[in-house]
């Protein structure tokens, strides 16, 4: 990790981890009596952990301009073990909560356990830990293959990617705690928020630089996405995060916009959270990895052009189909259910564009898992794109909305598209980063498929069936025109469903397991570096050993 | 100028309008330019170029 | 027009700045016009402000994320307003930053639970819903009457709520520790300055049961208890149902 970077950047790593430090300490000492203290230790412990390594590794020797002429991946191997651990940190909690759901005694008697702390850990968890580490961890090597350049320098990354890290942990230390703005997805108090401003800015400034830098004329579509993700999460995360502090002492704050325009400014958030995170970001690992996997370029690029634009442009007015007949201005409801609807066309021209990529080559998808888990993450893309454009409609949204469906339908997009699109890619990408012929195993990648695909159905059917279950028992009347149901009866209902999904979830946190063994042991492989040569082989291993000193 | 919320709806609601038909026929016609067909020919194979390290 | 975009995408400034511009202008046009009216914020002179014990309530409500399964929202359907009373209007949330309407309800919605049980039911319901209702998921939250408030830093609380435009007079800033204990201690000298800052409405009772101190679990409820209490605008407004 530090040989890979030049004497400079060690000499900027020192400094930036010393003000790092510096203000952790602030933190600590003014926010004793808060739990920002608390974070402000964190963040101390981390800058002076992170300055030892920097210090243990700082008189190796410099890359040379061999090395330094090569594509840079060391961060994109540890954003990779990183996006892993978070899947299972993340997964675990989820299906802690559904198990609350079920026995609500499993608290164990703790606040840091209760289901309102830790659902946000779960959200934070798979969102932001697995899914966030899996976008920058992807988007690095994608830059750099598309563009034919390498990163601008090698301390940037660094500092995103651990930086970024940083501010999941203390967003997910902070809930534990009970520090939360409670806005779904953006949960993290304003010292955080600022931090993560300062890291996104960083992240924006690499892919800038190396697109100017690029030998490629024309800039690949994939990198289209990730740039879309990158510019319109830090929009929306600034407006939606507005807020004045307690005082600097203080974790707590308040949001600057209340009642309906905060309601519109986060669903506003919100949706478009799932739209430029969960689905542009994966949109363009989609459109590298999947045809390069199968070896076959993308079915229609103008298709991808036109579906880009479309997506960009639209999801942005559908943030208000979350707060139908509620106290918004029923024009700005109707707005956002339209758009909702036209958003259709082109989430269903990129699943199209992605499944049509792939006729031809069902054999591939076949035989091989990798590219079978991308298939059917697009399968999933186009499902859940079509459930959430039919849930925006006002009459249906009406029984849906509270209920249980919205998570089947949420789910339906996190497992079957997030969570399918970054394995695959996961697992077309390991061999690669560290030059191996192929993965560990792959029966256990056939494994793990097999349990994410069960997982998902069992999950997404059992909420189905409990949410549309709940929706009309509270809208039931009885012959005497009154209410057939109280809420406690809908309850009772709900707990067989709360079990099968906590089952399902559980399915797919094995998978997850079994598919971190496999990672490990394809980079722990017997006989170390195996020297590889042919087309599906992004660097024929050429390069010295010593520049993976990040391993 | 007057901005009481009826005009802001009003101007939202025409320019979005306005807007959203300009910006479908742009992107429309530099998809299919004929011009632009060559590039995006070019950009859907090269992925699948041998990448083993940057152009220099 | 392709030689132009073909040049927007060179300079890949260029293509940054049509991908902000396009994705901006929808949530603008959505979100602005909100600012500007008053007509989707009703008139209710009647509003008042939380006081500082029902702001560290809601505070705790924040906190252990009870808005994850409770909504406070009751929309505009039958059924809704026949289960949980009138509709919300859009100026009882007026002064919640944030606002806490919700998106799920595995909870019934608690937007006008205020005064529909007792203080006791409450307390015996937060310490352990089986206690109460045997089927119950909600968790048990025993650690809020052994916890004792933090009240003496609610000045600066009330203070970062009227940066962000809440009402607060100079005095109920400057008093908040006080009426915090006075509005959980009926019998002591404080409860007197509550209703003259805040209205003979306000409720001022040992909320826990436990006069003395003043605990967490007096914060929360005082604070569930006012729920859909600020204003009955929604009463008067509730006619008849829009839809
Ligand atoms: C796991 C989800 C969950 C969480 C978190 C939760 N509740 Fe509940 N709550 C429920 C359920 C389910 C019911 C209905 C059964 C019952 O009355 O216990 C309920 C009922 C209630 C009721 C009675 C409503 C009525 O109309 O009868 C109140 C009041 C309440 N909760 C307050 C809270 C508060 C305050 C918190 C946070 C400290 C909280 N709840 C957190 C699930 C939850
Ligand atoms: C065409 C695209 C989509 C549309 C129109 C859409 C629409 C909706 C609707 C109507 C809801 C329910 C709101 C409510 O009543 O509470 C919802 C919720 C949600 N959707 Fe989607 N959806 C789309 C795609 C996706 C995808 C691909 C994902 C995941 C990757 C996703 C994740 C979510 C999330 C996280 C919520 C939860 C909100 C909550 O907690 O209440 N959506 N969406």
């Amino acid at each position: 990790m530090i040989a890979g970077l030049t004497k400079g950047e060690r000499q900027l790593s020192l400094a930036v981890l010393t003000v790092l430090a510096l203000c952790g300490l602030a933190f600590a000492a003014i926010g004793h009596d808060d739990p920002i203290g608390t974070h402000g230790f964190i963040i101390l412990l981390v800058a002076i952990g992170l300055a030892c390594v920097v210090i243990a590794g700082y008189y190796a020797p410099e890359p040379d301009k061999e090395q330094l002429s090569r594509y840079y991946d060391d961060p994109t191997r540890a954003g990779i073990v990183l996006a892993m651990a978070w899947a299972v940190f993340g997964l675990f909690f989820g299906v802690w909560v559904a198990a609350l759901l079920a026995w609500p005694e499993l608290t164990f008697d703790a606040a840091w356990s209760s289901f309102g702390r830790i659902r946000p850990v779960h959200t934070t968890g798979v969102i932001f830990g697995f899914g966030g580490n899996a976008l920058i961890a992807t988007s690095l090597h994608v830059l750099q293959r598309t563009t034919r350049a390498r990163l601008p320098d090698q301390f940037s990354p660094w500092f995103v990617l651990i930086g970024y890290n940083l501010f999941c942990v203390l967003a997910v230390s902070g809930y534990f705690m009970g520090l939360t703005q409670s806005k779904e997805y953006a949960e993290a108090e304003w010292y955080a928020d600022i931090w993560l401003v300062i890291v996104w800015v960083v992240y924006f400034l690499i892919y800038i630089r190396t697109l100017q830098r690029r030998k490629e004329p024309h800039i690949y579509v994939a990198n289209w996405y990730y740039m879309a993700f990158i510019l319109v999460v830090a929009i929306l995360h600034i407006v939606n995060n507005l807020a004045v502090p307690v005082s600097f002492g203080h974790a707590k704050s308040y949001s600057l916009f209340s009642g309906v325009q905060d309601a519109m400014t986060q669903w506003w958030y919100g949706h478009n959270a799932v739209a430029f995170f969960l689905t542009a970001g994966f949109l363009g690992m989609m459109y590298y990895y999947l045809p390069k996997r199968a070896g076959r370029p993308i079915f229609s690029y103008r298709l991808s052009i036109i579906s880009f634009w479309g997506i960009v442009f639209m999801y942005m007015w559908a943030g208000s189909h979350h707060l139908h007949y509620t106290a918004l201005p029923q024009w700005v409801q109707t707005l956002g259910m339209t758009f909702s609807v036209i958003l259709l066309v082109p989430s269903w021209a990129s699943a199209g564009n992605a499944l049509a990529t792939l006729n031809g080559a069902w054999g591939k998808v076949r035989d091989d898992a990798t590219l079978r888990f991308m298939m059917v993450a697009a399968v999933f893309y186009g499902l859940s794109t079509f459930e959430g454009s039919f849930m925006a409609i006002r009459a249906v949204n009406s029984l849906s909305h509270y209920t249980d469906w919205t998570i089947g339908h949420v789910h339906a997009g996190a497992l079957g598209w997030v969570a399918m699109i970054s394995f695959g890619s996961i697992y077309a990408l390991v061999p690669w980063m560290w030059k191996r012929e192929r993965m560990y195993s792959s029966k256990l990648i056939e494994v793990h498929f097999w349990l994410a695909l069960a997982g998902t159905v069992v999950y997404v059917f059992s909420m189905w069936n409990s949410g549309i279950i709940q929706g009309l028992m509270w809208r039931t009347y009885n012959e005497s025109g009154t209410l057939a149901y109280s809420f406690v009866d809908s309850l009772v209902a709900m707990h067989p469903y709360y079990i099968a999904r906590t089952f399902g979830g559980l399915l797919f946190l094995l998978g997850a397991l079994v598919g971190c063994y496999n990672i490990w042991m394809t980079i722990r492989q017997a006989g170390g570096r195996v020297v590889l040569q042919g087309p599906d082989v992004d660097e024929p291993a050429l390069a010295p050993i010593a520049l993976q000193a990040g391993e | 100028m007057d901005l009481d919320h009826q005009t802001v709806v009003g101007l939202a609601k025409s320019w979005g309008l306005i807007y959203l038909l300009v910006l479908a026929v742009g992107v429309l016609a530099y998809t299919f330019w004929p011009k632009n067909k060559k590039r995006f020919d070019r950009a859907k194979e090269s992925i699948l170029d041998k990448d083993d390290k940057p152009w220099n | 027009m392709p030689n132009f975009h073909r040049k927007l995408e060179r300079s890949a400034i260029g293509f940054v700045v049509a991908i902000i511009v396009v994705s901006s202008i929808g949530g603008f046009v959505e979100i602005a016009p909100l600012f500007t009216i008053d007509e989707t914020v009703e008139k209710a002179p009647d509003m008042r402000v939380y006081t500082p014990l029902e702001l560290a309530g809601r505070n705790i409500y924040v906190r252990e994320g009870c808005y994850a399964c409770h909504s406070q929202m009751i929309r505009t359907l039958r059924d809704e307003v026949e289960r949980y009373g009138p509709y919300s209007l859009a100026v009882e949330s007026q002064y919640d930053h944030p606002m806490l309407w919700g998106s799920k309800r595995t909870g019934p919605d608690l937007a006008r639970i205020g005064g529909k049980y007792s203080d006791a039911w409450q307390v015996a319901h937060l310490r352990n819903p089986r206690d109460v209702v045997p089927v119950s998921v909600m968790p048990a939250y025993r650690w809020l009457e052994d916890n004792t408030l933090r009240t003496e830093d609610l000045g600066l609380h009330l203070k970062a709520m009227s940066r962000v435009g809440v009402p607060y007079t100079q005095a109920m800033i400057d008093n908040a520790t006080n009426d915090a204990y006075g509005q959980a201690n009926p019998d002591s000298n404080f409860a007197a300055g509550v209703v003259e800052r805040y209205g003979e409405a306000t409720n001022i009772r040992a909320f826990d049961g436990e006069p003395g101190r003043v605990t967490e679990m007096d914060a929360l409820v005082a604070y569930l208890q006012i729920l859909g209490k600020l204003t009955n605008a929604a009463t008067a407004a509730n006619v008849a149902i829009k839809e």
